[in-house]
């Protein structure tokens, strides 16, 4: 108990920081939109919204298993997640976006956000490969230290 | 494998602020890009009309604007294209301003051969599609395109020949007189001759006439055109049209007479 009340608080730090991070302050910029593209930003709501559970829930979970086996499988699980999640929420890259600028006359944007999403992509696959190293070093340490060592013994 | 790992955590640390940085800087320069339109003008040249608008595009932002590209196409309720135009910028470098004249050309002899000869004489609606395209600091292209329609005023719209009045001269010869009107609803000063070919049911040409014609923009001409007809005036069936104007010549334009 005494060893999990420092997690526990640490977490709920971190969880009140990433709050702030990942969903007040994002939804405070949709927010600041929604004059100019109401539909934008009720779709970008649910998308920050489903951002910030993830991260949220991810932050908490790894904290509260520090030093466990789960902690790295978590991040490994939270870099696949995210990997799935930008390529849904930027729509493989390609965005479209219409405008009902006066009535009958439509304005349609379309952003080809391909590279910014192989970007993003890029630096979660290295986030995933250093949870995997982080998992593999912990086990070879842990198997070290399952090792009975040597005893000490007299030459004769 | 500590420092591997150590190593990679702090280069993934380091690209995730720099592509927070990137991202923030980047939206941020797309809402200090100020385009603004000029005074759109018409010019003519020859038969060609050709209208341009000017557009000023401040780059207020941190990144380079590249092939910014505007194309424009206009045409008429069927869908045929009348016109389509394009203006390439290929660089507006961050924090200059770049001045574009975007014109729109139309070769007015072309389209009355064509078969766009209607917009000469019915008013109507041009569907125009206009496109924008750039690569925003270099990596986001984009596109931002619009539909509108804009009313079309034809330069002979409800062309009218009046009941014609037959006045005998002799056994062979009579007199014709041919009501004609017509209303100019385009922007253009028209200025020109009408000529006149009565056909008659063996499809033999009777008679021909000629009239002057001088239409500012959006006024109603009325003449009464006199032609002297050979052979059977009971046999006359139709009139042959025929335009010159400085934009274009148009012609024949059968209309019946009975």
């Amino acid at each position: 108990m005494r060893k999990m009340l420092p997690r526990v608080a640490k977490a709920i730090v971190k969880g009140l920081l990433y709050f702030f991070l990942f969903y007040a302050l994002p939804m405070f910029l949709v927010s600041q939109v929604s004059g100019f593209a109401p539909r934008l930003s009720t779709e970008y709501e649910q998308t920050v919204v489903l951002f910030a559970a993830v991260v949220i829930f991810f932050a908490v979970a790894t904290e509260l298993t520090s030093g466990t086996i789960y902690q790295h499988a978590l991040n490994i699980g939270k870099a696949l997640i995210l990997v799935i999640f930008f390529v849904v929420a930027l729509n493989g890259g390609i965005m479209k976006l219409d405008l009902d600028i006066i009535e009958g006359q439509r304005i349609s944007i379309v952003a080809d956000l391909r590279v910014y999403l192989m970007m993003l992509i890029t630096i979660d696959l290295l986030g995933l490969a250093k949870s995997v190293m982080q998992m593999v070093n912990f086990l070879s340490e842990k198997t070290e230290r399952q090792i009975p060592q040597p005893l000490p013994h007299e030459n004769p | 494998m500590k420092q591997a790992v150590r190593s990679l955590g702090w280069a993934v640390g380091i690209l995730w602020i720099i592509l927070l940085l990137f991202t923030v800087t980047a939206v941020y320069s797309a809402f200090q890009i100020r385009p603004s339109f000029g005074e759109p003008s018409v010019a003519t040249s020859g038969s060609t009309l050709t209208a341009s608008l000017p557009i000023i595009l401040y780059n207020g932002g941190f990144y380079d604007i590249s092939k910014f590209n505007i194309t424009t196409r206009v045409m008429d309720y069927r869908g045929a294209t009348i016109t389509r135009s394009s203006t390439l910028v290929p660089y507006v470098l961050a924090g200059a301003n770049a001045t574009i004249t975007h014109n729109l050309s139309l070769a007015i002899e072309q389209a009355a051969t064509s078969n766009l000869f209607h917009l000469l004489f019915s008013d109507s609606e041009l569907e125009v599609e206009a496109a924008v395209r750039l690569t925003y600091a270099r990596v986001f292209p984009f596109e931002i395109s619009l539909n509108l329609s804009m009313p079309w005023g034809a330069p002979f719209a409800n062309l009218t020949l009046g009941n014609i009045s037959i006045t005998p001269l002799n056994l062979t010869h009579a007199r014709v007189r041919i009501p004609l009107s017509f209303e100019n609803h385009s922007f253009l000063a028209l200025e020109g001759t009408i000529q006149l070919e009565i056909v008659d049911y063996t499809n033999h040409i009777v008679g021909r006439g000629s009239t002057g014609f001088n239409a500012p923009p959006d006024s109603r001409f009325e003449t009464d055109v006199e032609i002297l007809v050979s052979g059977g005036h009971n046999d006359i069936r139709e009139a042959h049209l025929y335009f010159q104007t400085p934009f274009f010549s148009y012609g024949p334009l059968v209309m019946s007479l009975v």
